[in-house]
This record gives structure tokens, C-alpha cells and sequence, in this order.
């Protein structure tokens, strides 16, 4: 902490000649960016979050790490010209002089500018690569995404968020609809993303995923998880009361325990009669209309909404 | 400011010095101030033409103007463009008679403006008293219903300027808007005057092409 | 005292001016806080009562039994009420008559003392101190929420408050933060200290200014209402339809934003205006301080982006109200439209957070480095580009909610541009201190920690920008933590340090300078610690506005949520500082302590009535310290026929009649 310094720290260098401050600053500098970046590399990087559930957690993770390496430098170089410049050039008393008029230094200003726009356009070129290859890095890609990961085999998982839940739904086994959201290792993962009421998102931070739910928009997002294992979702877009409840966990398992899993809970639904009593599946839901229950579900307050006070009665063209 | 009379000639020279400084910086000020204010209302309108466009592409819901939809009056909406388009044009046509010298031609066509752009206001009321649709049914029905509250706001706010500047043009004679007034005071009064009047033409004339780039949303595209 | 011998008054009539009739009135019969207060009420109760009228048949909430017609009715009203009551609009009733209307400095006159402060007045000093102590309270007030929020997260899982009351703290915060930083430096120091800046006896529009401030205690009487009503659950960004499912205590927050919009556009239209016209002769653009440079670009943006955030509250409020469907999007609405409409002006909004700051601390550090600004053309240039490209981000903050994917790389571009002109900022500092002859004095000292924290915040704000970090780090504490670096370790920081600076000439008294470091040191020492931990909570997986969170988080928390009791307490010392030195001790202090170059340095401390004796004409640049020979910044006496000079030549284009 370049401010830290005790004000006593009087520079000695009155008598002798003036040293090279550029040089001594830029040893300084190299020798503690060399050490902060090593540190971030071989120390930091392999614990930097979200880890390395997933294919787009690992390409974040190696974003983070990178943009760190490129971080770490800078901020060292602004940290040790101060600290240099106030242990070396304080104010002495009784010198009442001021400084050297130095009104700027045009190849120093270019060098500045075209150095920081170096840094900025490389941050943007690593940027969009580790953009694009993971097919859109987790992040949601609205209805019509870019980019998206080769291979068939896409295993899609609809993710209904609402006050204060999320719901799971996967279209390939019938459209059984699950609360904990169980995915299979090593097979990319197309989460559709929406909601059924205010703007929720849709957070699997083991897998770095995040898109947010809009009611009656499908947000798409991609991911292929890497191992097994427990992982939290959280909604991470302030939904009404209880938004820091809207948690739960998911688990990713083998493909062999995952299909298990899926045909017993599509199986079950089916016997029990959920399967039918579900709305066909759908990109995007309009919670007022729901056929099984009649016009009557309008009229229920709550049924949209916190206090049940969103749109009442009186959608216009549905009175 | 009884001290007046016991300052010297020399600070009553500057006295009139720094007065005309700052009106001279006025007179400034009204024209650059005219242009900051057009600039923040193409903000605040482009925010409503942003919505128009955004919600009319997305039509969410297949509901941009919806099943059931009714277009807003048609007469009524040519009847505020028209009132409120002559308006603005018979404004400036008095303003360029008021730079020839001529200001009862200006006064008696303000009046005119004035009464048209209140015209406008009024009308402007009795559609939205009056509409076909519900606010909420459409994206076209909400935007609607945002927009021209806000330009009937404006429409009242340029009025009430006018009949300020209507107020403000009685008691210059005529003749100073021919010739130099024989004294500072009625000089700087008049040139005031003017730099308002043009601020006030520039807003409205600005106006005028905001209510017709609205009229092409809502009634013709 | 200067004559001012405006030529117009001499067409009134004497004795039946607007003034005589109004001092012979006792003070209490005079228009100034208490008959606003009054205006307010019964506007209230006009506007709730016209509300029900109006809207007798619309559905009503099933809990309240009310509807939000009335409420928003009665807000307006209300703000009408408190406005006519403080006499705002005297002056326009008047023209509306064709009744002659006093110059303000003329209205200035009439009225002296303390109570001054307490009325609608017209000089720009006024308005200056009124915004200072006015922002101090609401930075006071939201700061206590701060804490209210910090003492909830104290446990994941024990609750102090409930869900809906920690929704409520957690918005009242963010939004009363929001609307006060957007003036807390433009509205007391750029009001003040601007016109002495550029040599300027007067402001453009001195009615707008007053006006500016006295929507403020309205605006913020009205957000805290919202406390009284069941608060509203979205959060300072009130993101639809939320907003729209929201109870009445939402109305709160429209209508409050919404006035503060219209504050904050109507104070940068008056100092940009003032700026670009009222300057002394010889002031040129090269020779204006770094200070108004900033001012210059945040007016710019705040003439430009608010009538957005307007726009944006106004279509909030008609959904509430006359149930249109803007953000409803079964009913053809969208909620996107809410999102790009809120950072369209929501992004520009965070630059005029950060600029006043950069303003701030370039006009600090020539002094007490004793040397000119290193590279004055990059720092203008540097401010420049960051307002005009503020207008082209706002999307970052939408790189997972599903909005045009194929324009993130775009956005991730444009954002991170945004670097390049901020770190022209950190050139001049660096170059500034090259040699230099530091004076660690307390406002260097929280210059300094601006470059320290906002280095901080802005590298942080590269992570963000960067699509495939913010996957993880969007929502989470890690945003939380970036932007109280930039916003209060940015422009507080600089706020304070301004305070330390300035304070001696706007108020003439010495601030006592061993708090002012103890108050350094502790709010330097426990703003880090607070904040630095929040990006450790974020990257961890903690999404912002939660009340409940992981348990291994719990001593982090805690560790943040202590550190920011104390820097509360760090406040604190500055409120008693403040309130010490300027009420109790009240120790006199210099004209020019700081032996500054600056032209607002040259008069007396504090400036008298009309800041400058005669017009000055500026003679150099405000940083040439160590020059040989440099002349003085600016003659205050010139010769009878200089300034006429001035103006005389460029006259022409000026008549201001050629639209």
C-alpha cells in the first residue's frame, strides 16, 4: 500500500548525483510483476473460480487467470510509481520552491496511449475467442443463439424460473419436470432459460452458467459439464421477498446413472398423472392461461405474482 | 442604490461595461441554451420512438397491436398536426416579419400561434378522453399512451413561453425593432426580447417536427 | 460590494417593485422552507383526492385497498405544492401577467443572514452550501442503510429483518446513493466554486439552479416515504416487471428517480450554458481549470442521458398507474425495453459518478505537488472520451440476460476502450508527480486514495467487461464490490477530499486538520477492508441483494460487515469535523491556504456577494507553478474598456436572432 508510507522517510539524494528514477522504477516494477505474475499462474489459477466442472468454467477460468496476468502488471506499475515518487520526492521544510514546470512529453503521452490500447485490443481479441469457442462461454444467448457447440447429441434441460423456484423440464424424456436439475458428464447441455413471472437468472456456478430468465423469452445457454459431482444454483437477479432463498442443488452423474434417473422420473410422472397435467412443453410460458384449471386461474390472486396485484382481473382483452 | 450618484464616472463607465458584458453572455446563453434544450428533448422523445421501434419489432406475443386492435382517431390526430404544424409555421412567419421591423405583424400572429398551439392542447385531451383502445391492450396502445401526454405537456409548456413573450413584446415600442433605441436600457430589453423569441421559435419549430415524426408512427406507418 | 446598474430596472416604476412589498412581510409570511412544507401537504391531499376521483373504477390492490393512481397523484402534486410554496413559481407567474421581474442578484439583496439558506434563493453560493449540507444528510442517511444491510449479512442464516424489509433497506440504499452521488459534487462544488473558476459573477440560469436543489429534499422525502408504504423490492435498478408487480412503495421510487432526473438535467443544462458562455475575457478553453472540464462533460451527459432515466420512470409509472404495458410482455410490452432504456441512461450515469472525481483530483495534485498538470490537453481529451463513449457501453450490464448475443463482442469492445481515456487520467497524475515536491496535506492524501482505489475498481471493471468472466462474476458481490471502488472509493474519496480543499474558501473557517487525517486513515484503512474482501465474496459465489448465503462464507461476512460499522464511525468524524469547525470553533482562515494558483483562490475567503469585485480578465493557465516569470492568473482590477474590448469584436454572431 503505496500510501502507507511513514512520513519520515527523508531521500538522501541531495549531495550526490541525481539517479536514473525511470530505471530504478522500472527494475522495481519488473521484478515485482515477474513474481506477482508467476504467483497468479502456477499458484492462483488452478484455484481461481468457478472452477473446472465444466467446459465453460474452465475456459473462465483460464479468461480470469489471463486477464489477472494482464492485470497484475499494470496495477504493480501505478502502485510502484507512487510509492516511489512519495518516498523520493516529498516536500522538504523550508523549501519553499515548486517543482520543475514540466507541461507534458508528447513521445511519453504516445507511448502511454498506444500502449494501453494495445493492452485493451489484445483484452478484446481473448476476449471474443474465449467468447465464441465455448459456444457463447455459459453466458445466455437469447432465442436465437450464435454460437453453439458441435455434436448431436445435445441433451436440452428447460429452466422455468418463478417466484421463488426453479423449475427443471427436459423435452426428450416426455417433458417430465424435475425441482433438482441432475445433468450427465461429458454431454453438451442446452438450457433454455425462462420464466413465468419477473426476471430471474439462472446461476449453476460449478458450471458457469448464468442466464437470466425473462417471462416469455428463452434465453439459451450451453455448457458441457466435465465431472461429477454436487453443484449449487442460485438466482442471481433480484426476483421479489424472497430472492435470497431462490436456491437449490443439482448433481452431474454418469450417463448411465443420468438415464436411469430420467426415464424413472419420466416413468413415475407418467403413473401419477403430472405428464398430463402439465401444459405441453413450450419455449416460453403464459402462466394466465392455464387450460386445465379454466378461466378462473386469472382471478387467484398470487398466481402471477408477490402480492397478486399484477395485472388482476383486468388484462384488457381477457377481462 | 443611493451610492450611485457618489461613484466616480470612471466606475460608472464600468458598470456599464460589465452590464453589457453580461448581456451580451445572455443573449449567448439563450441561444446555446435553446440548442442544449433541443438536444435533451430529442433524448427524451428518442427514448419514446426507441420504444415504438424496439416493441414493434419484438412484437411480443404477436401482441404489437394485438387481435383485437383499433387504430386511434384519425381525425384527430390530423387535426393536432395540423394545429399545431400551422402554428409553428405561422410563428415563424411572424418572426421573420418582426426582423423586418414589424412588430404588431409578429404580435398579431403569436396570437394566432398561440391560440392554435392551445387548440392543439385541448384536442390533444379529448382523444386521450376519448381513445378505442385500453392503454394496456398493445404494445402500440402503450406507447401511444406514453407519448402524447408528454408532447401535450410540451405543446403547453412552448404555449405558456409564447404568451410570456407576447406579454414581454408590449411595452417595447415598435419603433426599436426598426431603428437603434436612443438609450442602453431599451437596446438590451429589446435584443433580449429577440434572443428569446428566436430560442422560443427554435424550440417550437423543433417541436412541430416532433409531433410530425409521432403522427407518422402512430397514424400512418 | 459591486453596483450593479442593470439598465433595464430603470423602466419600473420605484416603489412598487416586487421587492419592497415582500421585505415589509414578517419572516414567517415570506416563501421559504416552511411554506413549502406547507405547499407539499396540502398538495398531497389534492393530489390523493383528484387520484381516487379520477380513477374510481380501476382495479384496486387487494391488500391496500388503493390503487396507485392516487399515491403517484398525490407525489406530484405534492412536489407542485412544495415548489409554489418556496416561491418558485413567483417569478414566473409574474412573467405570465407581463409584470416586470427582478434580476436575481437584485432578489439576493433583499435577503441576508441564515434564513437565506432556508429559502428559494437565487446565488449560486447559496445553492452551493444548501447542496453540500443536503448531500451530506442523504449520504448520512443512505449510509445508515449500508449498515442496516451489513448488520443483516452478519449471519446467512439468523435474520434481523425480514425478507421484504432487508428488499426494502437494500433498495431505499442503492437508490438514495444513486440519486444523491449524481450531484454530490457537481451540486455543491460545481455550483459553488464554477463561477469563480471561469471568472463569472453570475450563473446562466440561476432559477433552474435553485430549482435543481430545492427537487432534491422532494425527491428524497419522497423515496424515504416509501419506508412508510412497505418499501419497494427491485433495488436502485428497478428492473420491470418487478417494478410493475410491486407494491405502492414502487410509486415511491419512480416518482423519486424520476424528480431527481429532472434535478440533475436541469443543474448540468445551467452549468454547461454557464460554462460555454460566462467566462471572464481571456479565459480560454485551454486555460479552464481541470475542475470545470469535468463539470463540462458530466453536464453533457447529464443533459443527454437523463431525459432517458426520465422517460424510463415515466413509462414505469404509467404501467402502475393507467395500466399501460410497456414491460409486460403477455400484453406486448417488453421487459428488455425496461432494461435497454435504464442503462441507455444507466451507463453514461456511472461516468458522471466517476468524472467530478478525476476533476477533482487533477485540481488537487498541481498544488500540492507544486507543478503544473503533466499533459492538460490529455486530461481534457481523456474526459471527453470517456463521456462520449459512455454512450455506447450500456449493454455490458445485459451480457447474460439474452439481449442482442451477437452484439456482446461489440459492447466488450467499446467497454473496454473506455480504459483508454481513463488511463490518460492516471498519465497526468503520473507525470504530475514526476519530481514533484509532495505536500501529503489531508485533501492530497484522499486524492491519492482515489488513484489507489479507483485503479482498483476500474481493473475490476475490465473483468467485467471481458463476456466470459462476467458469466460469473455479473450479479454477484464481485459487481457490488467494482463499483463502490469506482463510486466511493472514486468520486467519495475525491468528495471529501474537495470538501478539505475547498471548504476553507466556501465557508472562510479552517476544517481542524488532525481529524481530517485521523478521518483519512480510518475511512482509507476500513473502506479497503470492507470492500477488497466483497470481491473474494463475489468470485465465491454470492449473488448480490441476498439476505441468506453460503455458511463458508460467514467469516468473510462478518469481516466485511464490521469494517463497515467502523467505517461508518470513519464518517462520523468527518460529521463532527464538519460540524466542529464550522458551527463551534470556527477558526478564520486565509484566502489561500493552500498557496493555489487557482483564480477561486484569488478572492477573499469567502468570497463576497457577486465573487468578484470588478470582471477579471485571465492572463494565464491556473497550473503554471514553477514557471519563471509566470504571470498572475488573472488581473481582478483591469482597466475601464478591457472587458468591453472582449466582447465588442466577437459581438456580431451573438444577437441571437438568427433562428
Amino acid at each position: 500500500m503505496a500510501e502507507s508510507q511513514a512520513p519520515a522517510a527523508p531521500a538522501g539524494s541531495d549531495g550526490r548525483a541525481e539517479p536514473n528514477h525511470g530505471l530504478r522504477i522500472f527494475l522495481i516494477w519488473i521484478v515485482l510483476a515477474l513474481v506477482a505474475d508467476l504467483l497468479i499462474w502456477f499458484v492462483w489459477y488452478p484455484h481461481l473460480p468457478p472452477g473446472r466442472m465444466s467446459e465453460s468454467a474452465e475456459h473462465q477460468q483460464l479468461d480470469i487467470a489471463v486477464l489477472a496476468l494482464a492485470a497484475a502488471p499494470v496495477m504493480l506499475f501505478v502502485w510502484t510509481y507512487f510509492g516511489y515518487t512519495l518516498v523520493n520526492w516529498r516536500h522538504r521544510d523550508g523549501d519553499d520552491d515548486d517543482g520543475p514546470p514540466i507541461f507534458g512529453h508528447t513521445g511519453l503521452q504516445a507511448t502511454w496511449i498506444g500502449g494501453t490500447a494495445v493492452i485493451v485490443l489484445a483484452a478484446f481479441v481473448f476476449g471474443t475467442v474465449e467468447l465464441i469457442v465455448p459456444a457463447g462461454a455459459g453466458a445466455g444467448e437469447g432465442p436465437l443463439p450464435v454460437w453453439k457447440p458441435s455434436g448431436h447429441n445435445l441433451l436440452q434441460v428447460q429452466v422455468i424460473g418463478q417466484q421463488w423456484q426453479f423449475t427443471y423440464r427436459y423435452p426428450q424424456f416426455g417433458g417430465m419436470e424435475s425441482t433438482t436439475l441432475v445433468l450427465p458428464d461429458n454431454r453438451p447441455v442446452e438450457f433454455h432459460v425462462t420464466s413465468l413471472d419477473v426476471i430471474h437468472s439462472f446461476w449453476a456456478y460449478l458450471l458457469a452458467v448464468k442466464a437470466d430468465a425473462n417471462p416469455n423469452v428463452d434465453n439459451v445457454a450451453y455448457t458441457t459439464p466435465k465431472h461429477t459431482g454436487g453443484f449449487t444454483v442460485r438466482c442471481s437477479e433480484l426476483c421479489g421477498i424472497w430472492h435470497g432463498a431462490m436456491f437449490d442443488s443439482g448433481r452431474v452423474t454418469t450417463p448411465t446413472a443420468f438415464q436411469a434417473w430420467a426415464r424413472a422420473t419420466e416413468l413415475r410422472e407418467h403413473q401419477l398423472g403430472v405428464l398430463a397435467a402439465l401444459p405441453p412443453y413450450a419455449l416460453t410460458y403464459d402462466p394466465t392461461v392455464v387450460p386445465q384449471l379454466g378461466q378462473e386461474v386469472v382471478k387467484v390472486a398470487g398466481i402471477t405474482g408477490a402480492n397478486g396485484y399484477y395485472y388482476p382481473p383486468s388484462d384488457p382483452e381477457q377481462p | 442604490m443611493a451610492e450611485q450618484t457618489t461613484q466616480p464616472p470612471n466606475e460608472l463607465d464600468r458598470a456599464a461595461e460589465e452590464a453589457g458584458f453580461y448581456h451580451e453572455a445572455a443573449l449567448n446563453a439563450a441561444w446555446t441554451g435553446s440548442r442544449f434544450a433541443i438536444g435533451a428533448l430529442a433524448f427524451l422523445y428518442g427514448a419514446f420512438a426507441f420504444a415504438y421501434f424496439y416493441l414493434r419489432s419484438i412484437n411480443s406475443e404477436g401482441r404489437w397491436k394485438g387481435s383485437g386492435y383499433h387504430a386511434p382517431q384519425m381525425g384527430y390526430g390530423v387535426t393536432i398536426l395540423v394545429l399545431v404544424l400551422v402554428s409553428a409555421v405561422v410563428q415563424y412567419a411572424g418572426l421573420q416579419r418582426i426582423k423586418a421591423g414589424a412588430k404588431g405583424a409578429w404580435q398579431a400572429a403569436a396570437l394566432v400561434a398561440l391560440l392554435l398551439g392551445t387548440a392543439a392542447v385541448v384536442v390533444q385531451i379529448l382523444q386521450l378522453l376519448s381513445l378505442p383502445f385500453q392503454p394496456g391492450s398493445s404494445g402500440f396502445s402503450s406507447v401511444f399512451t406514453d407519448t402524447y401526454p408528454v408532447l401535450l405537456v410540451s405543446w403547453l409548456a412552448a404555449m405558456l413561453w409564447l404568451e410570456i413573450l407576447v406579454m414581454r413584446a408590449r411595452p417595447l415600442t415598435a419603433i426599436s425593432f426598426l431603428e437603434q433605441p436612443p438609450t442602453y436600457a431599451e437596446a438590451f430589453a429589446v435584443q433580449r426580447f429577440q434572443s428569446s423569441l428566436s430560442a422560443f421559435t427554435l424550440v417550437w419549430n423543433f417541436m412541430a417536427v416532433v409531433t410530425l415524426f409521432f403522427f407518422l408512427l402512430f397514424y400512418v406507418l | 460590494m459591486s453596483i450593479d446598474i442593470e439598465p433595464e430596472k430603470a423602466q419600473e416604476p420605484a416603489g412598487s417593485g416586487p421587492i419592497g412589498p415582500r421585505l415589509a412581510r414578517p419572516w414567517w409570511m415570506r416563501p421559504a422552507m416552511h411554506t413549502g412544507i406547507i405547499g407539499a401537504i396540502l398538495g398531497y391531499f389534492i393530489g390523493h383526492w383528484l387520484g381516487n376521483f379520477l380513477s374510481w373504477e380501476y382495479a384496486r390492490n387487494a391488500l391496500s385497498d388503493m390503487n396507485d393512481f392516487p399515491l403517484v397523484l398525490g407525489y406530484v402534486i405534492a412536489v407542485v405544492g412544495w415548489l409554489a410554496g418556496l416561491g418558485v413559481f413567483n417569478d414566473l407567474g409574474r412573467q405570465i401577467l407581463g409584470k416586470p421581474v427582478p434580476a436575481a442578484e437584485e432578489e439576493e439583496e433583499a435577503f441576508g443572514g441564515v434564513a437565506r439558506y432556508f429559502r428559494f434563493s437565487l446565488d449560486h453560493k447559496v445553492v452551493g452550501i444548501q447542496y453540500l449540507v443536503g448531500m451530506i444528510i442523504y449520504f448520512c442517511t443512505a449510509g445508515l442503510f449500508a449498515m442496516a444491510i451489513r448488520t443483516e449479512l452478519l449471519s446467512p442464516s439468523y435474520h434481523i429483518m425480514s425478507s421484504s424489509a432487508y428488499l426494502m433497506v437494500v433498495g431505499e440504499h442503492g437508490t438514495m446513493m444513486m440519486m444523491l452521488m449524481s450531484s454530490v459534487v457537481l451540486g455543491p462544488f460545481g455550483n459553488y466554486l464554477m463561477p469563480l473558476m471561469i471568472g463569472s459573477k453570475r450563473m446562466a440560469f440561476p432559477r433552474l439552479e435553485a430549482l435543481s436543489f430545492w427537487l432534491t429534499p422532494a425527491a428524497f422525502i419522497i423515496l424515504l416515504s416509501s419506508v412508510l408504504i412497505g418499501g419497494f423490492p427491485t433495488g436502485w435498478t428497478g428492473y420491470a416487471p418487478l417494478s410493475v408487480q410491486a407494491m405502492e412503495g414502487m410509486d415511491a421510487y419512480a416518482v423519486a428517480f424520476g424528480l431527481m432526473g429532472i434535478s440533475i438535467c436541469l443543474a448540468g443544462f445551467n452549468i454547461i450554458v454557464t460554462v460555454i458562455n460566462y467566462r471572464a475575457p481571456g479565459m480560454r478553453w485551454s486555460r479552464l481549470p481541470m475542475f470545470v472540464w469535468s463539470m463540462v462533460t458530466v453536464s453533457f451527459l447529464m443533459v443527454l442521458a437523463t431525459p432517458v432515466l426520465i422517460g424510463g420512470m415515466y413509462l414505469l409509472i404509467l404501467d402502475r398507474t393507467v395500466q399501460t404495458a410497456n414491460f409486460v410482455n403477455t400484453l406486448g410490452g417488453s421487459s428488455y425495453l425496461y432494461e435497454n432504456l435504464f442503462w441507455f441512461f444507466g451507463h453514461p450515469e456511472v461516468y458522471i459518478l466517476a468524472l467530478p472525481g478525476f476533476g477533482i483530483v487533477s485540481e488537487i495534485i498541481p498544488v500540492f505537488c507544486r507543478k503544473p498538470l503533466f499533459g492538460y490537453r490529455v486530461a481534457g481529451a481523456g474526459m471527453i472520451g470517456v463521456a462520449l463513449l459512455s454512450f455506447f457501453v450500456w449493454q455490458h450490464h445485459l451480457f447474460v440476460s439474452g439481449i442482442n448475443p451477437e452484439m456482446r463482442p461489440l459492447f466488450m469492445l467499446t467497454t473496454e476502450l473506455i480504459s483508454i481515456p481513463t488511463g490518460f487520467i492516471y498519465l497526468v497524475a503520473m507525470g504530475t508527480f514526476w519530481k514533484a515536491k509532495l505536500r501529503l496535506t489531508v485533501p492530497m492524501l484522499f486524492a491519492l486514495a482515489l488513484y489507489f482505489n479507483f485503479l482498483i475498481g476500474g481493473i475490476s471493471g475490465v473483468f467485467l467487461s471481458d463476456v466470459p468472466a462476467d458469466t460469473t462474476e455479473h450479479g454477484s458481490f464481485f459487481v457490488m464490490a467494482h463499483f463502490h471502488y469506482t463510486i466511493m472509493g472514486g468520486l467519495i474519496f475525491a468528495f471529501f477530499g474537495a470538501c478539505y480543499y475547498w471548504l476553507p474558501k466556501m465557508m472562510g473557517i479552517k476544517l481542524n486538520q488532525k481529524l481530517g487525517y485521523l478521518h483519512f486513515w480510518t475511512m482509507f484503512i476500513f473502506f479497503n477492508s470492507t470492500f477488497l474482501p466483497l470481491f473474494a465474496v463475489g468470485m465465491a459465489g454470492q449473488p448480490r441483494r441476498v439476505f441468506e448465503y453460503a455458511t463458508n462464507l460467514t467469516p468473510l461476512n462478518d469481516w466485511v460487515s464490521i469494517s463497515s460499522f467502523l467505517l461508518g464511525a470513519s464518517i462520523l468524524i468527518f460529521v463532527i469535523n464538519f460540524i466542529w469547525s464550522t458551527v463551534i470553533v470556527r477558526e478564520r482562515e486565509v484566502a489561500n491556504p493552500w498557496n493555489s494558483r487557482g483564480l477561486e483562490w484569488q478572492v477573499a475567503a469567502p468570497p463576497p456577494p457577486g465573487n468578484f469585485e470588478h470582471i477579471p480578465v485571465v492572463l494565464s493557465g491556473p497550473y503554471d507553478y514553477g514557471v519563471k516569470d509566470a504571470p498572475a492568473v488573472a488581473d481582478l482590477h483591469p482597466p475601464v474598456g478591457v472587458v468591453s474590448a472582449s466582447y465588442a469584436s466577437a459581438g456580431t454572431a451573438s444577437t441571437g436572432v438568427e433562428a
